[in-house]
């Protein structure tokens, strides 16, 4: 009994073991930065590493490609003018309106963001490639002249870009405007304001930094899009930024240096995007963030109940539905046509694409990638999440503020200051799956700690403290408390960084080796080289499995989160 | 004679010239003070005045500044020499204003905690978990999810989690602010008697005037991180030092004037105040400032009708508003070209804009501390 006072003496002290694993990660985000800066002021031989000289010339040769930043902003405010207006619109219609079936529109929401740029891309281009698109094939049909859309457009791209952002700009809209308290509304209609007045008095000022925040997020993540750009505009030769780059690495002679500058420039453009867009963030969440517990009050719509499912209907139309049919309907054809014709149909391409060891291998080293990021993604990312939000150790803001760079840096030029700086590491990684996995480790940072964080802060922290105070040592908190808590959160940023792992592009096509394949380049790759009909079955062969993670993902979040709310 | 969960040994508690600093706002500014072996002591005050922090940095949970903690006589925090025992070291436990009742676990399991912690074999746990839970009456829901309780209910739980292991000290954060009233007047019930059959030494938190006089032993007054007043609960309500104790520790009148030492009785203190009256008052020892002030209780008041015999303090007023209350009723009654407060019993009340006789015995006007002198 005596010694049940004193408490047991073991520690395993986590501030060196935060020190160390904080360190480590900060090093994984600034090592290939640091490269990446490093070749953008390059001027000697562009082959020569470590550089023969140093100077400006690559960001003084910059303005020879003003065509391409062009290219690059009007694509990403057009798409993020749509974009804005398409999450405006469905957060509104989703959190603020009557509108049938809202719990179940909420949930399909996601799914765009599921399908994924890429595969949006492979489809509208089947649907819209002004000679071959199945709409322009029906509309000659119809008597129609040349073509009726044309997706291999700027805006044509934007619009494919668009649709997928919509769901981030709707997430982040929505969100905001389930945020507002409706007495704020209700006072102003108390106090005899009617509805039209209260809605531009009182809801849009009180909705608008968080509608300027998303529009700010969108634009910089459109600024670093890549695979739309890449599937519709390289075969038109219209360049963005991140397609230039790519070009520019990928052509021989490679031009590292100037691709190099172009990325500094980049990354420069968004990290202030980001930082405008923290501080819009910042300075308007005092006035909708009561973080009191309110019920969102429908608006009642009457009879525009209807035309509005059909806005929603719509989008999810052309967002999911028709990309992932086209696709379908394309991958059973011999020869993709708008057409049905009785002996086009097969299922020769799913066949192929099932006995190429290529496309076999690449998939398998993809969801191997998937499984070893996620897991050890997780254990990473749950302990630098309590690190940041819970240990409070000194040091831990500028960790915080390290680890989310990459979201400020296209994976395409984080995986070009990779590539430069893994090059010359000792250990041979360079061209294996382990560079890969050091690669999405890395970019998906953000993504992780995110998630992570977004239930870590929700769980009170006198939660900890109470089992402290029971005498319980760090780690025996860790395992009987803090993990257990964060469940919910963990199980879904595994199933987060497993589904952006396998579908990933921007940094794999740079950093994969020929001996060490992964699905999406492989996809990429049979677009520009083999039949459309052979890619679209791998495209839904890859959307298969992270749909599959999907299904998991909902049945294990809802069981993990029933017990732990009320 | 104690009780199987009573602690081992009861510890005392100092602390000294405590400071704790967040960024530029210094939370508690030299607070000390001594917490008697086996004693309930409440640190009472408004919100922001350093009471939690204070409570915080004995947990542990919270690193003081400069100072010195020192659990049962050995230090636990300290400036010089450097010394810092984590929280889990320090032999104490805590009861949170959130309860923090894990949800994820049952009410045993919640319970259990610090006695697997401990290592205790499960024979032992479930013995001392079950009489826990019978000290606080939740032996049936044993079993029940954690996340499944009423606020009252995880209240009791978190009581039970904290002493089942026989901590040294007990420490409660404002434990019972999240509850209604009347759960909260039967709680308090509750953990006075649990308090006093453990003997655990306890620090209690509260903004709660009427929690705090009902189950300290002593209570520390506190205000924007200092000390205003120690005692025992009927001291601190008797004999406030200041003003602020005055107002806060209850409902109080502050009748301010100026001396006039020739018209005093034997004993008493007499005071001219700026409208003219002349009001006797006892002094209880304290030195008598060129301005002084007495604290008169609302209760102490008394309003009639016929003008009651005594020689002093008593003065016609009227009544300007009655408020009933229920178990009282409150008058503002104008008197001497201010407001004073009043608080009666409802029976026979005075009607407003009536003229009546107002009373005080001087023992019931207290002097205040002379704050010119410092």
């Amino acid at each position: 009994m005596a010694e049940l006072a004193r408490a047991r003496r073991f520690r395993p002290g986590p501030r060196l073991v935060s020190a160390l694993v904080g360190g480590a990660a900060a090093i994984l985000v600034l090592y290939p930065i640091a490269f990446l800066i490093q070749a953008s002021l390059s001027v000697g031989d562009p082959q020569a590493r470590p550089p023969e000289a140093y100077g400006l010339d690559n960001f003084a040769d910059l303005p020879r490609y003003g065509h391409i930043f062009a290219n690059t902003v009007s694509v990403a405010v057009a798409a993020t003018v749509m974009a804005v207006v398409v999450g405006f619109v469905m957060g509104w219609i989703l959190s603020r309106t009557n509108v049938p079936g809202r719990g179940a529109l909420e949930q399909l929401m996601a799914l765009p963001y599921y399908v994924t740029p890429l595969m949006g891309a492979l489809a509208w281009s089947l649907i819209g490639s002004p000679s071959g698109g199945f709409l322009n094939q029906v509309w000659r049909a119809l008597g129609g002249r040349d073509h009726l859309i044309d997706v291999t457009t700027p805006y044509g791209i934007a619009w494919v870009m668009a649709l997928f952002e919509g769901s981030v700009a709707f997430v982040m809209i929505g969100a905001v405007m389930k945020s507002m308290d409706p007495a704020l509304e209700e006072a102003s209609q108390v106090l005899g304001a009617g509805r039209l007045r209260t809605m531009l008095r009182i809801t849009l000022p009180l909705v608008l930094p968080g509608v300027l925040g998303a529009a700010i997020f969108v634009f910089a993540e459109m600024l670093g899009s890549f695979s739309a750009a890449l599937v519709l505009g390289l075969p038109s030769r219209f360049y963005v930024v991140t397609t230039a780059m790519y070009q520019l690495v990928s052509q021989y002679p490679p031009q590292f240096p100037r691709a190099a500058a172009m990325g500094v420039s980049l990354f420069g453009v968004m990290f202030a995007m980001v930082y405008v867009y923290r501080r819009v963030v910042q300075a308007g969440s005092y006035a909708t963030i009561t973080g009191k517990a309110f019920r969102a009050r429908a608006m009642d719509v009457a009879g525009l109940r209807w035309p509005l499912l059909g806005v929603c209907l719509a989008y999810l139309g052309v967002a999911v539905v028709l990309p992932v049919v086209t696709l379908l309907y394309a991958s059973v054809q011999r020869l993709a046509t708008a057409f049905p014709r009785a002996g086009n149909f097969t299922l020769a391409n799913y066949e192929t694409a099932l006995s190429l060891d290529a496309v076999r291998a690449a998939l398998w080293n993809s969801l191997l990638l998937g499984l070893g990021t996620a897991s050890i993604g997780v254990l990473l990312m749950g302990f630098l999440a309590w690190m940041i939000y819970r240990s409070r150790l000194p040091g831990v803001g500028v960790i915080e503020y390290v680890l989310m760079f990459p979201q400020a840096v296209p994976r395409l030029v984080f995986a070009f200051g990779m590539l430069w700086a893994w090059l010359i590491f000792p250990i041979p990684i360079y061209g294996t799956l382990w560079l890969l996995l050091i690669a999405y480790l890395t970019v998906f940072l953000p993504l992780g700690l995110r998630t992570i964080a977004g239930v870590m802060l929700q769980i009170d922290r006198s939660l900890e403290e109470s089992a402290q105070m029971c005498g319980a040592s760090w780690g025996y908190r860790m395992r009987t408390v803090t993990m257990p808590l964060l469940r919910p959160g963990l199980v879904a940023a595994w199933l987060l960084l497993f589904i952006a792992s396998v579908r990933e592009l921007g940094a794999s096509i740079l950093l994969m080796g020929p001996k060490a394949k992964v699905i999406t380049p492989t996809i990429v790759e049979s677009w520009f080289s083999t039949s459309t009909e052979l890619t679209a079955a791998m495209a839904l062969l890859q959307t298969l499995a992270v749909s599959l993670a999907l299904v998991l993902l909902f049945k294990v979040a809802r069981r993990a989160t029933q017990p732990a709310g009320e | 004679m104690a009780d199987p969960l009573a602690p081992e040994r009861r510890a005392s508690i100092e602390v000294r010239d405590l400071v704790v600093r967040y960024g530029a706002v210094t939370a508690v500014r030299g607070v000390s003070f001594h917490v008697a072996a086996g004693e309930h002591v409440t640190l009472l005050g408004p919100s922001g005045c350093g009471k939690t922090t204070t409570l915080r940095a004995i947990a542990g949970l919270e690193q003081p500044e400069s100072g010195e903690i020192r659990i049962d006589g050995k230090p636990v925090f300290s400036s010089t020499p450097r010394v810092r025992v984590p929280p889990e070291q320090r032999g104490l436990s805590m009861v949170f204003q959130s309860y923090a009742i894990w949800p994820h676990m049952t009410v045993f399991d919640n319970v259990a905690y610090g006695l697997r912690v401990r290592k205790l074999p499960p024979a032992e746990v479930a013995e001392r978990v079950g009489r826990a839970l019978g000290l606080v009456q939740m032996s049936e829901l044993a079993a029940r999810s954690a996340a499944k309780l009423s606020g009252g209910q995880q209240q009791r739980v978190a009581l039970a989690r904290a002493f089942v292991f026989g901590p040294a000290v007990l420490l409660f954060d404002e434990p019972l602010s999240n509850l209604d009233a009347k759960l909260r007047a039967e709680m308090r019930l509750e953990i006075k008697e649990l308090q006093r059959a453990l003997g655990i030494t306890s620090v209690y938190v509260t903004h709660d005037l009427e929690e705090a006089l009902a189950i300290s032993d002593r209570i520390v007054v506190m205000r924007d991180g200092v000390i205003e007043q120690t005692g025992p609960p009927a001291e601190i309500y008797d004999l406030p030092r200041n003003a602020f104790v005055a107002d806060f520790v209850g409902s109080a009148n502050l009748i301010e004037g100026r001396p006039r030492p020739e018209l005093a009785g034997p004993g008493l203190v007499a005071l001219e105040t700026p409208g003219g009256a002349i009001v006797h008052g006892t002094a209880y020892g304290r030195r008598v400032g060129p301005r002084a002030c007495f604290s008169v209780r609302t209760v102490h008041v008394r309003l009639s009708r016929e003008r009651p015999a005594g020689p002093v303090n008593v003065w016609p007023a009227t009544v300007r508003r009655r408020v009933f209350q229920g178990d009282f009723t409150q008058y503002h009654v104008d008197w001497d070209g201010r407001t004073l407060v009043v608080r009666g019993v409802t029976v026979d009340p005075v009607d407003e804009s009536q003229t009546v006789y107002l009373s005080v015995e001087p023992r019931h006007c207290v002097l205040l501390e002379d704050q010119s002198s410092g």
